[in-house]
């Protein structure tokens, strides 16, 4: 199992060479084999009694992360589904995508995807699970991307890989919180301890974080925006990532947690509400679309919202409908966005107003299009797997229960709203079927001649449908073999259902499917009539420009920020960083009770430092405001002087006569300096930038006086400086205990301060030396 | 074998010097300086792999006992970041020939770039307050140097900013490290540390004041909310070797510091100092760093905003100061700094390539340069945090240690910069990478393939950090064990 899920990816890995080398055959041939084998492999297991299969690779057990896969019938399920559907998608391109076309990057992409698909529906750690999950939205990303040069593809991409990565994000915040609740990263095992999970503190957080990851990459109402766009990716892509995988892994993950939250009604409500809600909202504007592929994204949008639904109903009846259905969309979805391809292909347009009449020129693809869009609308045909579903549907939603006034109006309302979003699902299958193969050919409107594909192109097609008829002939045959096994995986109970055709005319559900047919031959055939609806409802409202606010906003917003307090001033900067350092640090002071201001144990002050002192600050204030360079560095020098005397008076000669050298040494540099430069500018300075200016300077003198004096008051331990004075002579061999500390105890200063003067050196040569040769060019 | 601690620091201070001899030979130059990298990383391997099978090596430099001399201490924390700086300088030693002009190379790049690599290491191995405050001039004035060589208006006018706000924090550093001093009578940390320790409750309130102060010092230096604006500019300006050496190692010195005082010293009241404040400004690191990602075209300073919510992560790992927060911590700070520095490599030879900055005028570079286009692609992932890479394993623990204390705030935050981070890098991708092919891109495919090398290099780093965590992440499980502890630190100053 581990070999079938790295198989594509190691593929995908040689993939870019293979096609340099052998430009003469179309890649997509010599790779074929693989998704073939993989779905060999998975059918195997189908019709056996297979306990479930759990496979285990270490792989960084320090983070309980570890390569395990299990099968159990839902794994199989989707991993039938991704494998074969995979081998037809990868024969279609071949004739879709012509060797002229990037096809290593094509076949790359789709091959990561393929192994990232596996992996996320048979990994049983949650964190490996959560690594496919995102390389599923980055190969959706790449592939949606593939015609980059076009301005709605990179768009398209965008929007897609925002939206699921941001779900991605979400989900793993659930798992997180999730391993964290049951200290394990298996989802069996948490499935064990479910009541852990219900029970915790962040249980609501759970709920959120996962609900989010699943509607997002399932594209339910109101994060389905990103699908329709995700329709500029080449049609073999949104036949296979687009309508029959990728976008179900947010449906599989619901059925795989679901066990977990059995005994939680509100996970049931919201997945109903949320599926019921976007399988009408996604019906109703699928009628409203005119590129083909556009009706086909809003109707697999409304058919993941009916899974979505069935699942979300949580019984028997449910859970059975919803794993039947995924099987039955992927089917006639399948064949229908490849017929949507073979369409654009063979007439150059996509644009359902200029199509027409193309039965007469493409014969069997009409034929295996009537087979899909009426299965699509559940018409009731004992050879179309759509209607079982349908029946399904309907039959589950009859079959609800719960109790307290909300959940009993849904249950109330499911069986309408079921019923009003399949009118819709039945109209716009009328219209996508008749409005391309029937009605009027209009010649001028088209690039190209249609005609027929050819036959390769048509056999996955045609496989598809063959699955959609021997479903519908024999479908208790594959419920024995694959679908009651999947069901059994979701309910964690044992499901048995039987499909039958026919219930009688007594049947609710079959008079349920009798409206829907009823009024939807009553909309289509008035389609034109009521369609100006469409501009009130949803009118210029739509998610869309909710995304694209955001987006915009989210860059022009920042820039707002940003260069509101980027400006560049330095000073403004300087005020920013004060302004935060003394209030943080002040508070501090006061709220930790760190304040310990208390003059008495400090030393007296005489008469000689207060004239000192007062001297040395108003030279320092003197400089601020003198008018003229020479002026301010003279007066600067006055407060170097000073402390020069105060060192006298400290006793530290030493340190007195090296602050005197360095003050008169930097003035006479400074001065030398000044001769080069221009003269202060002499603008009037605005009152309130010297006012704060005043403000932060004083502030952070207190601020730093107060800690200073703080901290003297509260000296603690007895300096390490009785050492060094002790052992000056002793042990260091010198009198002067400042420079046996420079030299030798502390010697590693002194060394890297030389060094930081040695860079300084060449730094101000090379910035002479550069201009130098620069005004010699 | 205690000198194994200071070798790291003095071996590039020789190299800086013997390169500053022959300025003019500047084959000679370089082929000593890619040598002794590759050299220097293998000793600091050795000396790292000696750590962490024999314990912690302490060095009393010239001999004088703790704490009257200076320690140095080659922890399993400093060793490792280290190793780390290493790495990145030996990718970065063979990207500066294609990058630099010959003049610029000339102009001591190779002496600076060695100056720099002592103070760093020299800061990440010392283990004295006062002496880091020298490691810290010593890194400041290399990185000076190494600004001003395009010795452009540009660059002038922004190494002013960038030196006068350092020099503001080391003047900060200095007075703080007056008032440690003056309430516990030394500078030696472990020494510091074992004192603080002994300080009763009641004037504790002072010490958090100190620290507090001290942080800001680290602070500035890291580019924490709000104290970073003098970093996107000056780090925008110099040549693309320099922001990634920049962008890879000198923040990463200033969150370090933070780390090391902030698990070793003031841990007397962490539910002030870590639970609000670091938590606080981990989260508007995050915001307002990758907010200012988003504010521009220039695709350099895309990156160099990105430093910013990096830093935000690590912060929050000090934050919880848990087992899971410091792990995630560490590892995201390794991570970063090898992907920070391969996706410079990599905008640098993406504006080679393109010949503009700026993304607005950029278009479909990855039709004449796929392999920098896919490198750029996988280094964005890389940065996200999207598993298997290494992002994702520290993001993994840092989101772990945020929920399991039940910080939802931050863990959104965390997510929600995640995903603009993404925006903002995959912006560069869609639109300077895909697109129509644009007109004005260089001819010279050599010089773009030989810029990409060293990002290989590095990048197969990170995918490394992620795939191989197995390898690594024990190691660094043991350092935040290491850290929560403190008494193998202390005892292996003061008593070794």
């Amino acid at each position: 199992m581990v070999f079938a899920v790295f198989a594509p990816l190691i593929f995908a890995i040689i993939i870019p060479f293979i096609s340099r080398f052998k430009r003469k055959i179309h890649t997509g041939w010599l790779i074929l084999p693989v998704p073939l084998l993989i779905f060999i492999y998975f059918l195997q297991f189908v019709g056996r009694d297979f306990s479930t299969i759990m496979q285990s690779t270490n792989w960084i057990p320090s983070l309980d992360i570890s390569l395990d896969f299990y099968l159990d019938g839902l794994s199989l399920l989707f991993a039938l589904l991704i494998s074969g559907i995979g081998t037809l998608v990868v024969l279609y391109s071949i004739y879709y995508l012509n060797k002229e076309e990037q096809l290593g990057h094509f076949y790359t992409y789709l091959y990561i995807f393929m192994s990232s698909m596996l992996g996320v529906v048979l990994s049983d750690n949650v964190f490996v699970l959560y690594t496919f999950w995102e390389f599923t939205s980055l190969s959706s990303f790449l592939l949606i991307g593939y015609w980059h040069y076009r301005e709605k593809s990179r768009y398209g991409a965008l929007k897609s890989m925002l939206i699921t990565v941001f779900g991605g994000f979400s989900l793993l915040g659930g798992i997180i919180l999730l391993t964290i609740v049951t200290g394990t990263t298996s989802i069996q095992e948490m499935v064990s301890k479910s009541d852990l999970i219900i029970n915790s503190e962040y249980f609501l957080f759970i709920l959120v974080f996962l609900l989010l990851g699943a509607f997002t990459k399932s594209a339910q109402f109101p994060f389905h925006i990103w699908l329709p766009d995700a329709m500029e990716a080449p049609t073999p892509v949104s036949a296979y990532l687009h309508s029959a995988t990728m976008v179900k892994a947010g449906i599989y993950l619901m059925a795989r947690f679901s066990p977990i939250f059995s005994e939680v009604p509100l996970f049931f409500v919201l997945l109903s509400i949320f599926g019921l809600v976007t399988l009408t909202w996604a019906s109703y504007m699928a009628v409203r679309q005119t590129d083909l592929k556009g009706i086909l994204a809003f109707s697999t949008i409304s058919q993941l919202g009916m899974i979505m639904a069935m699942l979300g109903f949580g019984t028997t009846y449910g859970v059975f409908a919803a794993v039947f259905h995924i099987l039955n969309h992927a089917t006639f979805k399948g064949s229908l966005f490849m017929i949507a391809g073979i369409v654009d292909h063979e007439t150059g347009s996509r644009d359902i107003r200029k199509l027409g009449g193309l039965m007469t020129f493409m014969p069997i693809s009409a034929t295996l299009a009537v087979f899909g869009t009426f299965s699509m609308a559940g018409v009731p045909l004992p050879f179309l797997n759509g209607f079982y579903s349908k029946e399904k549907f309907f039959e589950s939603s009859l079959h609800l229960e719960g109790s307290g006034t909300f959940v009993e109006g849904l249950i109330t309302a499911a069986p309408i709203i079921a019923v009003v979003g399949s009118i819709f699902t039945f109209v716009y299958s009328m219209y996508l079927f008749f409005g391309t193969f029937r009605g009027e050919y209009q010649e001028s409107e088209l690039p190209k001649k249609p005609h027929e594909a050819p036959i390769m192109m048509l056999v996955p097609p045609a496989i598809l449908v063959l699955g959609v008829i021997l479903i519908g002939l024999f479908p208790n045959f594959f419920n024995h073999v694959l679908i009651s096994h999947s069901a059994d995986a979701v309910y964690g109970d044992s499901v048995t259902k039987k499909i039958k055709f026919w219930h009688g005319w007594d049947s609710r559900a079959f008079q349920m499917s009798l409206v829907v047919i009823s009024l939807g031959v009553l909309l289509y055939l008035t389609k034109s009539k009521w369609d100006s609806i469409y501009s009130f409802l949803p009118g210029p409202l739509s998610f869309n420009r909710v995304y694209d606010w955001i987006v915009e906003k989210v860059e022009s917003v920042s820039n707002r920020i940003t260069t509101f307090y980027m400006t560049g001033s330095l000073r403004l900067y300087m005020v920013l960083i004060l302004t935060t350092i003394i209030i943080i640090t002040a508070s501090t002071l006061v709220f930790t009770g760190g304040m310990n201001f208390d003059v008495n144990d400090l030393a007296p002050i005489t008469t000689a430092e207060i004239i000192i002192a007062t001297i040395m600050a108003l030279g320092a204030i003197g400089t601020t405001i003198a008018k003229n360079r020479i002026a301010a560095i003279l007066i600067l020098g006055v407060v170097g002087y000073g402390l020069s005397i105060l060192f006298v008076m400290y006793s530290a000669p030493d340190l007195a006569l090296t602050q005197l050298i360095v003050e008169t040494v930097t003035v006479v540099l400074f001065l030398l300096c000044f001769y080069h430069l221009p003269n202060l500018e002499s603008g009037t300075k605005s009152f309130t930038k010297t006012g704060t200016n005043l403000l932060i300077s004083t502030g952070y003198g207190l601020l730093m006086m107060l800690i200073g004096i703080s901290a003297y008051n509260s000296r603690f331990a007895e300096t390490i400086s009785t050492y060094f004075m002790e052992n000056t002579y002793k042990l260091g061999g010198g009198h002067n205990a400042v420079n046996v500390i420079l030299v030798d105890f502390r010697g590693i200063d002194t060394l890297f301060e030389i060094a930081v003067l040695f860079g300084a050196a060449l730094g101000i040569y090379t910035m002479i030396k550069l201009r130098q040769d620069k005004g010699a060019k | 074998m205690n000198n194994l601690a200071i070798l790291p620091i003095i071996l590039p201070l020789l190299a800086s010097v013997i390169v500053a001899f022959i300025p003019g030979k500047l084959n000679m130059v370089r082929k000593i300086s890619q040598t002794l990298s590759i050299l220097f990383l293998i000793i600091v391997g050795y000396i790292t792999w000696e750590v962490f099978s024999n314990g912690v090596i302490v060095l009393q430099g010239g001999g004088w006992k703790a704490p009257y001399g200076i320690s140095f201490v080659a922890d399993y924390l400093s060793i490792i970041l280290v190793l780390t700086t290493y790495v990145i300088a030996a990718a970065a030693v063979f990207y500066a020939p294609h990058s630099l002009s010959n003049q610029q190379e000339k102009f001591y790049f190779y002496t600076f770039f060695f100056l720099l690599i002592s103070g760093v290491s020299g800061a990440f191995l010392t283990g004295d307050l006062f002496n880091l405050f020298v490691f810290f001039e010593v890194l400041l004035m290399a990185s000076y140097g190494l600004i001003i060589l395009g010795n452009g208006k540009v660059q002038l006018r922004e190494s002013l900013k960038y030196v006068l706000i350092n020099l503001f924090s080391s003047m900060l550093f200095v007075t703080t490290v007056a008032f440690v001093y003056s309430i516990v009578g030394t500078v030696n940390m472990a020494h510091i540390a074992e004192r603080v320790e002994a300080v009763p409750a009641e004037q504790q309130g002072i010490i958090t004041a100190i620290g507090v102060l001290l942080f800001f010092v680290f602070a500035v230096k890291a580019a924490i909310f709000p104290l970073y604006y003098w970093l996107p500019n000056s780090y925008v300006v110099p040549n693309p070797v320099v922001s990634a050496l920049f962008g890879a190692l000198l923040t990463k010195v200033g969150i370090y510091s933070i780390f090391r005082i902030y698990t070793l010293i003031f841990v007397h009241d962490t539910s002030f100092t870590h639970d609000q404040l670091f938590i606080w400004l981990a989260m508007f690191t995050m915001l307002f760093g990758v907010i200012g990602a988003l504010s521009t075209n220039n695709v350099k300073l895309i990156i160099t905003y990105n430093i910013i919510p990096a830093i935000g992560f690590i912060l929050m790992g000090i934050g919880l100061y848990s087992e899971d927060g410091l792990t995630g911590s560490i590892y995201y700070l390794m991570h970063d700094m090898v992907v920070k520095a391969a996706l410079f490599f990599l905008v640098g030879a993406l504006v080679v390539a393109a010949g503009t900055k700026d993304l607005s005028k950029m278009s479909g570079v990855i039709q004449r340069f796929p392999l920098l286009g896919w490198l750029f692609f996988l280094g964005t992932l890389v940065l996200t945090g999207i598993p298997p890479f290494s992002g994702f394993i520290g993001k993994l623990l840092l989101l772990r240690g945020a929920l399991s204390e039940g910080y939802f705030l931050l863990t959104l935050v965390a997510l929600v910069s995640s995903l603009l981070i993404l925006l903002s890098m995959i912006r560069i991708f869609i639109r300077g990478f895909w697109g129509e092919k644009m007109e004005g891109m260089t001819s010279d495919n050599r010089k773009v393939h030989a810029l990409t090398i060293p990002a290989i290099f590095l990048l197969s780093v990170s995918i490394f950090l992620g795939v191989g965590a197995e390898l690594v992440l024990p190691y660094i499980e043991t350092i935040s064990g290491y850290l929560l502890d403190r008494t193998e630190y202390i005892s292996s100053v003061l008593k070794g």
